[in-house]
This record gives structure tokens, C-alpha cells and sequence, in this order.
């Protein structure tokens, strides 16, 4: 079930858009916002709220790679190992990511703390390695300056 | 008028038209994969693409609409390498496992790949393998086949309305799911099965049992289930019947079929057939001969006729049974009995609903065509889900919304939940204010025509002010505005009214309010029908006030009339219906009866009381498929063949008559048969030879069926009026029968469920419905489950004055707080075991909407 706060901004989300079906992407957003992670129980809750079937809620949210099909640490590392970054050692940084929090590319460390994604090119090549932590950007990355910038997340 | 050159051929059209349709009504053949006729155009597959002058690319034929002068080629050097590599692309995950693939032979991608694909592919990667998936009940699932056609998906969408699958992910990861995830997502219709050009999903009924090439035989039949009466074909292969599918075009269904239609043939050879006749001797129920059998009924019928009279015999005919059987039954009854003791079940609801509508509107008021629903601008629904009771009915609501129109509901129907934004939930027992409100209301709006002076007496003597509504239904004031509104500004207004309506107290009071409704905003009724052939069963007669054609029994010129076909006297005595039928039996005035395809034992409500007066009958004769509830009671059994197993006719719920023809052989007689050699025991003869013949006399006697042949429902003329105009349009003074109730505080009531996944008993005998739903449940809302700590899959009793079951719980997420609902389709486990009943003063429908009962948890 969706928080009355969230039920709100939905309502408002809805507002703007001709029918619910156009509205979906931003609600399947919330959703993933407020359940952590697109769960049974997040696509039921959007499905209901927008009258819309819970299938189709579904087939759209899986075509996105931005929206996460299954549960998440609290915090998201996306780290590329495309050409450039993969020069610069990119492939050391995943398996110092393994070796130092447990997480594997595609996983969640053991204790929740972070999820990794292995990303195609984010755009850095000049300033290989680089990553996004959430929503902020890290580049230049060594395996020492990795350590320093994850510590900052709890 | 547009001209195209295709292949250098000239086409006229009349309309526009895709590139496609234009070239197939040429008979010039494009190949697709994506386009299917029923389907919204998609696009995708681009195996359609063809060439159009002054056109830069390639086009798809199926999206691309004609333009006039437009020249396009189908068949070019280009075009050709195109398809190749289309097909080429379309193998790379394909795992071409034709050998083990039960859709080879049938299969549109192997079938292009033979005629225009390459030899060989050229890709060496791995292919995308995904297991096969067996975890819902009739269909199988093998995702690695899929090509991506989304034709299932629209199918289920966009026709069905179910929204129960959709492309999940993308690119090469993507695949068809979920189907099955919660109750009422997947409906099990297997249309998306009919659809699905490749193997990817297909019905587990016959998977690896055989190919489509071994189909020897198939007919073209009608549902043994609803009243929908649709079209069905049984594909046979040594006299069994290997799948039933729909077929595209037909007027009732249009290659539409439901969970029942499509997947429950299997009673026809179950194991749990009946197959020899039994007499009950020293207590038991012993296999006899026919012979024996045969002999004895008539002697005991005899006697029994002599010593207390023709009315101390009844029977009961059956909605199961052809209109052939029915008529002869309630013949043998008139005429070698003597009585006019004959009813149905469709006494329970639907007979007496339908002549109290036909009173006020004319005969053939109800007949009316189901498409047309679809067609309506406005649709309202009360008394039962219409998706799950007619389901094809229900897709033409579906489809109505779809197309902009209203449909608007009195109750919440969670087949119709994403199509009918507007409905209103009135409180326990308050209908009939609410209705009387929407009357008053849409009167004030429309005002009166004088068109039909009867009723227009009963509106005006209704006058419930919006604000009275409000304080006793809980419908609030603006919300009744809103739906009157809706209802004055209706064109096209059709009503459907469910059982549950006319099964309720004051029902005849809540039918009139419907009808004054009807006539305020102009409109058609339709009447939900739960067996295939209840409409033609009252046709035939089978009423104790009726003869065949509605002709009155108390009437001598008729039964003058009839009587000189048939070559006996008839008795102008109204007979017994149902109710009195079972009151006569526990009095002992009754002494025998006659049952045939019906299980009166389960499908009327209060079974116990049911059970209690058939034991008082001296002699109890069941003629039946199985050894139903009712046949254990009796003192013989005599089997019959069922559908799949014989010819004749039913009528649907629009009066379309419909042959139903035998599709395997199976040793045995047809009911009517059965009748004929025991009325021939007792010194009647009625020496039909086969099932054509009976309808040759039928259309002899009765009006309404005059003159008409086999023939001539093959043809097509098989729609009522059958040949000229309805028989009479008298509006007889209007009775009504008012009683109410109010709720009472906390009590619980019962609900019957009419389920999707059943029909009467018989769909028990249908291994694949019983996978889907395989036993009897007590429904209950989450809320008063929490009240009363119960939790999925308890055992609990649950107890009425009439009765006690014990069930599993089932929780509804959705469900209220005051009722409990159980179905009535399983044996000894029916809902009707607790409903004790009143019967409706004027539509004789035993009235079960106030049946109090408690539940209680079974501590193991
Ligand atoms: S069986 Fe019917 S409801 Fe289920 S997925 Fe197929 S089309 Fe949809
Ligand atoms: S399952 Fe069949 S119908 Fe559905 S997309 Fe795949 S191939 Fe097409
Ligand atoms: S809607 Fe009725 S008649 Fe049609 S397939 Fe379903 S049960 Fe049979
Ligand atoms: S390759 Fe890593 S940012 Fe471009
Ligand atoms: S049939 Fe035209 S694109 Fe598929």
C-alpha cells in the first residue's frame, strides 16, 4: 500500500497526463521509491491505484533498465568497465568491490549496504574509471580513492 | 471507389482497406506473421513488406491502407531476400524442435520457413533457451518458440479484456507472461491459444496426444455450458474428441471462446460415465438390463397411474438436454401420463423472470442479440457478473466500453472492475430504494410517452426523493445524479440482468423497477442464462401451465388442437411446478417422478428439503449422464447419451436456434429415445427414428417453430422470430410482489458464487476445470476473516437453518464483510444445502438472498 503522501503525488502525477496508461512511467517511479524495489507488492499497489492491469504495469516498468526488478542496497553503485574505463582498470575495481564489501556486479553486498551494476560507457571516458554512487559522479577512480569515497556512504 | 494495381492486376474497393485485405480479396497471397483478422494491425513482423511505387522503402502490407492509383509488387527479387532474412533472424532463438512441438502441422512459421525461408541459418551462437512451463492449469508454456508476434498479447487485451499477459523485458530477454498470478487475471480462455501462430502457447489438453493431421473428423456443435449457445468444433480422432476449438466468423462467438467452451469436453468420456441401466434392488442400486429397466418403469408408471391418478406422476425436464429431448419428455408426460406435472430448473430464476418481463414489453422482449450489446452506448448491469455467468456476454460489455461507451453497474463485478468506472454499491437489502430512486428520478428527466399505459401506471405511482436514497442505501445524492444523467443521455441502452436480481426478495418489485428503467431510457433487456438449453426447454413445453410454444394448458382450444397431433386427450389442468412438485412429495400426494438430465438434488435450493421429499416418492426414475446426487435416490437409473454423443437442437438466450450434432460414437440411446421405447412399454407409440424427426413434429405443433427444418438452421434462419412475427404483445395487468427485508446487525449472509471455471456439476467431470478449480470454498472478505481469525485453507463449518458445510476458506482480498460465497457446483458441497427459501409471489423464483448463517472454525 502506497503512504497517503505518495497516494497524493500520484493523484497529482495523474493530473498531468490524459489517462492513466500515459501516467504509468512516473507512478512505476514512485513506486520504486517508496517499496525500495519493483516487488509483487509495488506493481499491485500501482495497478490499483491507476486501475490499469497489473501486467501490463509490469510489461512496461521490465522494458526500462532504470527500474529495479528485484531488491536493492541502500545505496547504488554503477560502475562502467566499457573501453576506456577497462584500460584504466576498471575490472580491478570490480573485483576490489568484491573482495572489500562482498558485492558482486548484478548483487547486493551481504549487508545491504550497496547494489552494484556494471554500466556500458556513462559518458567519462576521459576521466576513466568512473562511476555513480545514487545520484552523484566519481571519477579518476583508484582502488584507494574508491575506499575513501564508499566510506561516505552508511 | 478506389483502384490499386497489385501484381499488375487492377483492384477495385469499395472502402479502404489495408494493402493486405486488398490482395487477399484478390486471392493474392502476402505471407504475415503478426497480422491476425480478429487483431487490432501491430506491424511488427515485417514479413508482410512489400514494394510501393513512389514509396522510398519497403512497406508492411498490413498497416500500409490503399490509396487510390497505388501500384505495389508482392512478389520481387527484393522482396524475396527480405522474407529470407526475416525468417533467418526469426530462427536465431528458435528452437526448431518441429518433431516434439505439438503445433507442427499446423504452425504459420513453418510453414513460411518451408516456402520462403532459407535452408540453412548462418548464426553459430547458442540459442536463448527457456524451459518449457507447465505451471498453469490448461495451458503450456514454451517461451523459447516465441517470435514476438504479440498477438496473444493483444488477444488478451485488447478481445479477451483480461489484461493477463504482456511482453516482459526487452530485446532478445523478452517473453510472454505472467498468465496466472492471481484469480481473476488469466481467465482461462485460451484464446490467446487460437492466436499464437507458432507453439509457444498451447492447450495442455492435448499436448503429445496427437497431431493436427490425425484430426479425422470434425463438427460444428454448440457449447454444451451457458446460454450463450457458442459455436464450437470437436476436432475427433477415434471417437474422441481431441480438442474443441472456435471457429472464426461464427455469429454468436467469432473464434471467442471461454474457459468452459474451450476446455471442458472432458465429462464426455470421462471414466465416471454411466453406461448400463441400474434397479435398485434389496436397498442397492444393481446393473440391469434394458430390458428390465425399460419394463419396469412403465409397469410402476402404469400402476401408479391407476391407482392415484395421472398428477400423482411428474417430471422434470432438462436446460441440459435438446430441444428433441425436452419435447418428447413433456409429450410422454401430457400424453402417456396424463399430467401436466412437468417443470425445469429454469424455474429457479430464469422462466419466471422472462414471462414477467415479456408481460410487460410483449413476447420475444428478451430475445435479443448479444453482439448488440457491444454496440449499446450504455450498459447497465445488476444481479450477476456477466463475465463469469455468459462469458462471451460478457466480452460484448467489455467491447462496449472499449468503444467509448458506459457501462455503469449496481453491485461490484470484478469481471467488469477496469471496464465500469461508474457503479453504485447501495447497502445490504436496499436495491430496491435505490432503484425506485433512479426511477423517480429518470422520470422527472424523460418524462412519460403513454406508449405503454400499464406500465406507465406502475412509474408513476413510484416516488423515492434522491435524499431519501441517501439515508437508506448509503448512495449519495450527487452519485444517483450522475447515474441518471448517464441514463437520460443514453441512446442505446441495453440492461442485463443477472439471477441474482430475480433471486432475491421483492424480485418481481426490483423487475419491474428494471423494466420501468428499460422503458424510461429506451432500452433492451437480456437476461442471463446459465444453461446452454433453458430457453429451449420452456419453448418445448416444459412448463406446467405451457405447451409446447407457449400455448396455455387451461386454454381447450389448444389443448384441442394439440391433442389431435398427438392422438390423445390432454388434461387442461395446470400442472405442478418445481416447488409444488417437491411440496406434493413430502405430502405423499406425489408419488412418482420422472428426472431427466437434471440433478434437482444439488440445483435446487434447499437440497436437504430437496433430498427429504424425493425419499417420500414410492418410485424415482433419473435419467442421467452420471450417478449425480439425485440418481443415487433413485429407484432406476437409466444412462443416456449425452452431448458429443447425439443430435438435435438448443436455443440460446436470443432465441437462436442451433443444431448440436454427435461428434463421437458411444453405445447407448439419446433421452428422448430412452422416452419414447418406455411410452411405447406403456401403450404409446412414438416411433422416431432419429432427432430430425422430433423436430419435424415440433415444428408442426408449435407456432413459434413453424415449418422449420434442419435445413433451415443450417441456412441461417434460425433467429427468432423464426418465420413472420411474434405470437402476441398483450400487457396484462402488472403484479408484483413487494416483501423486503432489512439487514440485520453483524450477521453474515450467503452469496452464491457463479463461477467462471463452472456450470451446474457437469464441469466436475472436466479433469482440466477441476485442475483450475478443483474443490468447493467458502469465500470471505479479509476484514471479517481477521474478525474471526481465520486464514487461507481453514476447514470451517459453516451452518444455516437448512443446513451445514464443511469447506476450505478462501480470503478475498476484495470481498465484503457480510456475506460468505460458495458455489453451487459441487456435489454435497453446494451452496444451495443452506438456502432455505421463500418464493417470489408473482416470477415463482425461489428467493435466497437473506440466508442468515454462522461459521465456525474446525479445530483438527
Ligand atoms: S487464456 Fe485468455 S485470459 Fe489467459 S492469457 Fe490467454 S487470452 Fe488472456
Ligand atoms: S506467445 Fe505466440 S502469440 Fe504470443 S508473442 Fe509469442 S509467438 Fe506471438
Ligand atoms: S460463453 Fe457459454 S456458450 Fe460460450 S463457450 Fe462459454 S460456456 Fe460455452
Ligand atoms: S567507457 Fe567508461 S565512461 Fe566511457
Ligand atoms: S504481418 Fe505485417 S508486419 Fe507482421
Amino acid at each position: 500500500m502506497f503512504s497517503s503522501a505518495a497516494k497524493q503525488e500520484i493523484e497529482d502525477i495523474r493530473t498531468k497526463y490524459p489517462n492513466a496508461r500515459a501516467a504509468l512511467l512516473p507512478t512505476i517511479y514512485v513506486a520504486q521509491r517508496e517499496f525500495g524495489w519493483l516487488s509483487s507488492e509495488a506493481y499491485d499497489a500501482v495497478a490499483d491505484l491507476l486501475n490499469v492491469p497489473k501486467a501490463t504495469v509490469r510489461g512496461v516498468a521490465t522494458f526500462y533498465a532504470m527500474y529495479k526488478q528485484k531488491p536493492m542496497g541502500r545505496h547504488l553503485i554503477q560502475l562502467c568497465t566499457n573501453v576506456s574505463c577497462m584500460i584504466l582498470g576498471a575490472e580491478r575495481l570490480v573485483d576490489f568491490l568484491k573482495i572489500t564489501y562482498g558485492v558482486e556486479p548484478g548483487g547486493v553486498s551481504p549487508d545491504g549496504r550497496f547494489s552494484l551494476v556494471i554500466m556500458e560507457c556513462i559518458g567519462a571516458c576521459g576521466t576513466a574509471p568512473a562511476m555513480l554512487v545514487n545520484d552523484d559522479f566519481h571519477d579518476n577512480l583508484t582502488e584507494k580513492k574508491l575506499q575513501e569515497i564508499l566510506e561516505k556512504y552508511t | 471507389m478506389i483502384t490499386i494495381t497489385i501484381n499488375d492486376r487492377e483492384i477495385k474497393l469499395e472502402k479502404p482497406v489495408s494493402v493486405l485485405e486488398a490482395a487477399r480479396s484478390a486471392g493474392i497471397k502476402i505471407p504475415t506473421l503478426c497480422y491476425h483478422e480478429q487483431l487490432e494491425r501491430y506491424g511488427g513482423c515485417r514479413l508482410c513488406l512489400v514494394e510501393v511505387e513512389k514509396m522510398p522503402r519497403l512497406q508492411t502490407a498490413c498497416t500500409l491502407m490503399v490509396a487510390d492509383g497505388m501500384v505495389v509488387r508482392t512478389e520481387t527479387e527484393q522482396i524475396a531476400d527480405v522474407r529470407r532474412g526475416i525468417l533467418e533472424f526469426l530462427l536465431i532463438n528458435h528452437p526448431l524442435d518441429c518433431p516434439y512441438c505439438d503445433k507442427a502441422g499446423e504452425c504459420d512459421l513453418q510453414d513460411l520457413v518451408e516456402k520462403y525461408g532459407p535452408g540453412k541459418g548462418r548464426f553459430k551462437e547458442k540459442k536463448r533457451k527457456v524451459p518449457e512451463s507447465l505451471q498453469d492449469p490448461v495451458i503450456v508454456r514454451n517461451m523459447d518458440r516465441c517470435i514476438m508476434c504479440t498477438r496473444c498479447v493483444r488477444m488478451c487485451e485488447g478481445l479477451q479484456g483480461a489484461s493477463a499477459i504482456a511482453v516482459i523485458n526487452r530485446g532478445g530477454h523478452s517473453h510472454i507472461e505472467p498468465f496466472s498470478s492471481g484469480r481473476f487475471d488469466c481467465e482461462y480462455c485460451g484464446n490467446c491459444v487460437s492466436v499464437c501462430p507458432v507453439g509457444a502457447i498451447m492447450s495442455r489438453l492435448h499436448r503429445h496426444s496427437y497431431r493436427p493431421w490425425q484430426v479425422k473428423e470434425q463438427y460444428e456443435t454448440v457449447c454444451p455450458y451457458c446460454g450463450v449457445g457458442c459455436t464450437v468444433v470437436t476436432q475427433v480422432r477415434d471417437d474422441v474428441i481431441k480438442r474443441v476449438i472456435p471457429k472464426l466468423g461464427s455469429t454468436v462467438n467469432n473464434g471467442m471462446l471461454c474457459s468452459r467452451g474451450r476446455f471442458g469436453y472432458e465429462f464426455v468420456g470421462s471414466k465416471d460415465r454411466l453406461s448400463v441401466p441400474l434397479i435398485r434392488k434389496n436397498g442397492a442400486l444393481a446393473e440391469a438390463t434394458w430390458e428390465e429397466a425399460i419394463t419396469l418403469v412403465a409397469k410402476k408408471l402404469g400402476n401408479i397411474k391407476s391407482t392415484y391418478g395421472s398428477d400423482a406422476v411428474a417430471g422434470m425436464a432438462s436446460p441440459r438436454c435438446t430441444n428433441e429431448d425436452n419435447y418428447v419428455l413433456q409429450k410422454f408426460l401430457r400424453v402417456a401420463v396424463g399430467t401436466n406435472n412437468v417443470d425445469t430448473t429454469a424455474r429457479t430464476g430464469f422462466a419466471g423472470a422472462q414471462s414477467f418481463i415479456e408481460n410487460i414489453f410483449g413476447q420475444g422482449a428478451t430475445a435479443n442479440i448479444i453482439s448488440g450489446l457491444a454496440n449499446s452506448d450504455t450498459v447497465m448491469v445488476i444481479g450477476g457478473d456477466p463475465t463469469t455467468v455468459n462469458p462471451i456476454l460478457g466480452l460484448q460489455i467489455r467491447a462496449c466500453a472499449r468503444r467509448g461507451g458506459q457501462v455503469m453497474t449496481v453491485g461490484e463485478f470484478e469481471g467488469l472492475r477496469i471496464f465500469s468506472p461508474t457503479k453504485l454499491l447501495p447497502r445490504q437489502f436496499t436495491e430496491t430504494f435505490l432503484l425506485e430512486g433512479i426511477v423517480t428520478a429518470l422520470r422527472e428527466k424523460k418524462g412519460l410517452s403513454g406508449a405503454n399505459a400499464p406500465l406507465e401506471g406502475k412509474i408513476k405511482s413510484i416516488n423515492v426523493t434522491a435524499a431519501d436514497v441517501a439515508a437508506k442505501s448509503g448512495v449519495s445524492e450527487k452519485q444517483l445524479a450522475a447515474y441518471v444523467d448517464l441514463l437520460a443521455a443514453a441512446t442505446t441502452f441495453s440492461i442485463v440482468i443477472g439471477k441474482e436480481t430475480v433471486q432475491s426478495i421483492g424480485g418481481s418489485y426490483k423487475l419491474l423497477l428494471l423494466a420501468a428503467i428499460t422503458y424510461l431510457a429506451n432500452g433492451r433487456v437480456y437476461l442471463l442464462s446459465e444453461k446452454a438449453n433453458e430457453q429451449g426447454a420452456l419453448d418445448m413445453g416444459c412448463a406446467p401451465d405451457m405447451l409446447p410454444g407457449y400455448r396455455p394448458v387451461a386454454y381447450p382450444e389448444f389443448t384441442k388442437k394439440y391433442g389431435a397431433v398427438w392422438h390423445a386427450e390432454l388434461s387442461e389442468k395446470p400442472g405442478l411446478n418445481l416447488f409444488e412438485m417437491i411440496e406434493a412429495a413430502e405430502k405423499g400426494t406425489l408419488r412418482a417422478m420422472y428426472v431427466m438430465g437434471e440433478n434437482p438434488v444439488c440445483n435446487i435450493p434447499n437440497s436437504g428439503r430437496v433430498e427429504k421429499a424425493f425419499k417420500n416418492l414410492d418410485f424415482l426414475i433419473v435419467q442421467d449422464i452420471f450417478l449425480t446426487e439425485t440418481a443415487k435416490l433413485a429407484d432406476v437409473v437409466l444412462p443416456a447419451l449425452g452431448w458429443g454423443e447425439k443430435d438435435g437442437t438448443f436455443t440460446n438466450m436470443e432465441r437462436r436456434i442451433q443444431r448440436v450434432k454427435k461428434s463421437v460414437q458411444r453405445e447407448g440411446m439419446e433421452d428422448w429415445k430412452i422416452v419414447a421405447e418406455i411410452a411405447k412399454n406403456m401403450g404409446y407409440r412414438m416411433d422416431y427414428t432419429k432427432a430430425e424427426e422430433v423436430f419435424h413434429e415440433i415444428a408442426k405443433v408449435s407456432p413459434l417453430y413453424r415449418d422449420l427444418s434442419y435445413e433451415d438452421i443450417e441456412k441461417g434462419e434460425n433467429i427468432y422470430p423464426y418465420k413472420g412475427e411474434p405470437l402476441r404483445d398483450v400487457k396484462e395487468d402488472i403484479q408484483i410482489d413487494t416483501s423486503a427485508v432489512s439487514a440485520a446487525a453483524g450477521k453474515l449472509y450467503l452469496k452464491v458464487e457463479r463461477p467462471l471455471f463452472h456450470s451446474g456439476t457437469m464441469s466436475t467431470h472436466a479433469a482440466s476445470l477441476m485442475n483450475i478449480y478443483p474443490h468447493a470454498v467458502a469465500r470471505i472478505g479479509a476484514g471479517r476473516a481477521k474478525m474471526l481469525s481465520l486464514t487461507e485453507g481453514d476447514v470451517v463449518t459453516v451452518r444455516s437453518k437448512a443446513g451445514a458445510l464443511s469447506l476450505f476458506i478462501a480470503i478475498e482480498k476484495a470481498g465484503d464483510d457480510l456475506s460468505v460465497t460458495i458455489s453451487n457446483n459441487f456435489e454435497s458441497k453446494g451452496a444451495f444445502r443452506l438456502a432455505d427459501y421463500t418464493l417470489d409471489q408473482v416470477t415463482k423464483a425461489p428467493c435466497i438472498d437473506a440466508v442468515e448463517i454462522s461459521i465456525e472454525k474446525v479445530t483438527a
